[in-house]
């Protein structure tokens, strides 16, 4: 049992990964229209699947909630309300939002409530940068006060109002608030990012090399 | 959908908007409400789109038609949820195996020409073209910022660079890095305003859609209300305090 | 005295700077300042110039990859892209590897291609929404229709006049990602770079510093970054709509945020030096 619990996934992974990996150095037909396309299919589909953990796992958290009864139960009957209220306008639409110019009730779900919803959430976060920008941005240092610069100069380049404001005080320069923009987004923070990604290709490679060997077997699970 | 399902959405879209902001004043039941409706009109969204884009016309229209070998994903796909299921928990394996072998498999040469070979290449190619005469002023700024994303990476790098203990030199060199990194920290924080606020906006435009006649002022009313609530709400919880003090 | 004074407003109940920005958002939205947007950036005109240099009849195939949570930034870019498109007579293919885009997508063929007097199935096409975004780059290096073979109507995408010559990225004029997420480094390293298709990106103003590298080497042709990028597309199109309108509302809150930041540091100097 052991061989089919731990053996055998392993021994796929190293098999899938060498063999995908060799893929993209052989152009021979074989590797490109035979095993890619089947596997790109597969993995497609797979994939596919993967989200029903997500989905199980919000749905029996909850209905455990509703059945103990504890505490703010009822706002658990919402998810339940929020999943049907798309899931019901979709069969009877069978998946379109649109019937030729009219929007069918799936596209009317959509619009008024999954997108109000999702769209809300997110925004909110808009209220927390300026109040932390206000309580928790300390210009101490040389450093913070490098970021500070960078930071106004870019808010500021990213209205009108900034550019006229900067054309007024700063015109006799001949530098634009634009060209100090750009230069800071071409030159410096290009050097930066360029370190931070060639750190991060390098840690992705290893992570992809441990995981065809079998030393990665965080996705395993436990015994 | 007729114009009054239009106004009823109407009505809807500025109700839950407001029920989301009603969080920044404090907690209420009308904010846990639409939290708890996200969450499950989420995954309703995500269910009917797996369902309809790839479910029935990537599994089972070609079951129905006799191509039988997509059962095989289909299943592996299916293994995944063995993981909510301790005793067979390890069935899942066999669904990971796939996705992982193949995705490492994939992105090793990937990321290893896009974010390192090239990246190195991108800033030494420049140096290289540096020549001829240097009778422009801009001939003699792109020779300057090429050398100075050369310097730069080398001292980001050197600030990355763990391996060895940062004194004299090195330390020098990731000093300056620091600086380079927050040059570029503070370009991303000047932009992460613009993008939050521009959430903001998109969804203060909206409620000022909304507030309009021809949605009978759906914003301003539910404004109202929940105002009326917190004061109301105010008031009660101010007596209940009263009376639990006397008790 | 005047220490305490000031150094009261540093604990300042959050609530009133959120109704400050709720002000300075919402005024600007009711009565708009109408500034012009005069510096248009330079990547955004990468953009526009690669999409203008393009012959009639070519392919552009978009990944809209965005949901309603960045619907403010990135829809005016994917719209202003696709105007564009149908101006210059390019067919375009419209596909996503998010869920929530499809609703967004949707809005979209809802509307413009009415504009430009172009026809589902012709002129344009959307595709289905797909989950495994390596799976898919990688299979449309060799064949679309191998993971592609219906459109989201159910039509044999073979058989429609869009796809007319169409087989893997070497027949397509461009590729664009337009996304909150990170999934266009993946269209960089799994499609630009390695099948060689010119690659153009529209993201969030929050990742867009990040793309820097891939612009100077030429892996990205061109990018549009946030609102203002969308702002800048609708001024080179000539045709000003939600991203303008949106800029200039956001003028006075980015203000507030410098005004605040510089606000409590100076109470803090004061605070500790006077």
């Amino acid at each position: 049992m052991k061989f089919f619990k731990r053996n055998l996934p392993l021994v796929l992974v190293f098999i899938v990964g060498m063999v995908t990996l060799a893929s993209y150095y052989v152009p021979h037909r074989a590797s490109q229209e035979v095993y890619l396309d089947t596997m790109n299919k597969w993995v497609n589909i797979i994939a596919a699947f993967a989200f029903l953990l997500g989905l199980l796992s919000l749905f029996y958290s909850h209905y455990h909630k509703i059945k103990k009864k504890a505490d703010g139960w009822g706002y658990s009957l919402f998810v339940y309300i929020g999943f049907l209220a798309m899931i019901i306008p979709a069969i009877v639409s069978e998946g379109q939002q649109l019937d030729g110019p009219n929007l069918t009730s799936l596209g009317w779900a959509f619009r008024f409530i999954y997108n109000t919803l999702a769209a809300t959430m997110f925004s909110v976060l808009a209220f927390y940068i300026v109040s932390t920008a206000f309580r928790s941005f300390r210009i101490k240092s040389m450093q913070a006060f490098v970021l500070f610069l960078a930071a106004m100069v870019l808010i500021m380049g990213r209205v009108p109002l900034g550019d006229l404001l900067w054309s007024k005080i700063l015109g006799w320069t001949g530098m634009s608030l634009a060209d100090l923009v750009e230069w800071i987004m071409h030159v410096p923070a290009v050097a930066a990012r360029r370190g931070i990604m060639i750190g991060i290709a390098i840690g992705a490679a290893v992570i992809s090399l441990k995981i065809i060997f079998g030393i990665e077997r965080q996705y395993m699970g436990k015994d | 959908m007729s114009e009054t399902w239009i106004i009823i959405g109407g009505w809807f879209a500025a109700g839950l908007t407001i029920f989301m902001f009603s969080f920044l004043y404090k907690d209420n039941p009308f904010f846990k409400i639409a939290e708890h409706l996200y969450l499950g009109a989420g995954m309703g969204w995500l269910f009917q789109v797996s369902l309809y884009d790839v479910w029935i016309p990537q599994v089972w229209d070609p079951i129905m038609q006799g191509k039988l070998l997509v059962i095989v994903p289909a299943l592996l796909g299916l293994s995944l949820v063995a993981q909510f299921f301790p005793k067979i928990s390890w069935v899942s394996r066999y669904g990971f195996t796939f996705v992982m072998g193949y995705g490492a498999g994939l992105a090793i040469p990937a990321v290893l020409s896009t974010d390192f070979m090239s990246q190195v290449a991108g800033t030494i190619e420049p140096i290289f073209k540096i020549g001829g005469t240097f009778n422009t002023v801009s001939a003699w700024t792109s020779a300057f910022n090429a050398f100075f994303i050369f310097f730069g990476l080398i001292c980001v790098l050197f600030y990355f660079f763990f391996s060895v203990e940062h004194k004299g030199m090195v330390k020098k060199a990731s000093t300056v890095g620091i600086y380079f990194l927050m040059l570029y920290f503070g370009a991303v924080f000047g932009n992460t305003v613009m993008g939050r606020f521009s959430l903001l906006y998109g969804r203060f435009d909206d409620l000022y859609f909304y507030s309009s006649s021809k949605y009978f002022y759906a914003s301003q009313i539910i404004a109202l209300a929940l105002v009326i609530y917190f004061i109301i709400e105010h008031f009660t919880s101010k007596k209940r305090k009263i009376q639990q003090e006397a008790k | 005295m005047f220490k305490e004074y000031i150094s009261k407003f540093l604990k300042l109940d959050r609530r009133w700077i959120f109704l400050l920005l709720t002000i300075v958002i919402f005024v600007p939205i009711i009565k708009p300042l109408g500034l012009p947007n005069i510096s248009i950036g330079s990547n955004t005109k990468r953009v526009y110039d690669f999409i203008e240099a393009l012959p009639e009849g070519g392919f552009a195939l978009l990944s809209l990859d965005y949901d309603p949570s960045t619907r403010p930034e990135l829809h005016p870019q994917a719209i202003a892209v696709i105007r564009h498109c149908f101006r210059k007579n390019i067919r375009v293919a419209i596909m996503t590897f998010l869920p929530g885009a499809t609703g967004l997508i949707d809005e979209i063929v809802e509307k413009i291609p009415k504009e430009y007097n172009k026809k589902d199935g012709i002129d344009y096409v959307v595709l289905p929404y797909q989950p495994n975004y390596v799976a898919v780059m990688t299979q449309l290096g060799s064949d679309i229709y191998g993971i592609f073979r219906t459109d989201t109507k159910g039509r044999s995408t073979k058989d429609l006049p869009v796809m007319k010559g169409i087989k893997s990225y070497k027949d397509m004029s461009f590729a664009m990602c337009i996304t909150g997420t990170a999934l266009l480094d993946a269209w960089v390293a799994y499609a630009g770079d390695k099948y060689k298709v010119p690659m153009l990106g529209g993201v969030t103003a929050v990742s867009q510093p990040g793309y820097g590298p891939y612009l100077q080497k030429g892996q990205l042709k061109g990018l549009i970054g946030g609102m203002k990028g969308a702002a800048d597309y609708e001024t080179l199109l000539k045709k000003l709509d939600r991203g303008t309108k949106g800029i200039d509302s956001l003028n006075l809150a980015h203000f507030l945020v410098l005004i605040l930041i510089i606000t409590s540091n100076i109470i803090i100097l004061i605070t500790k030096y006077l």
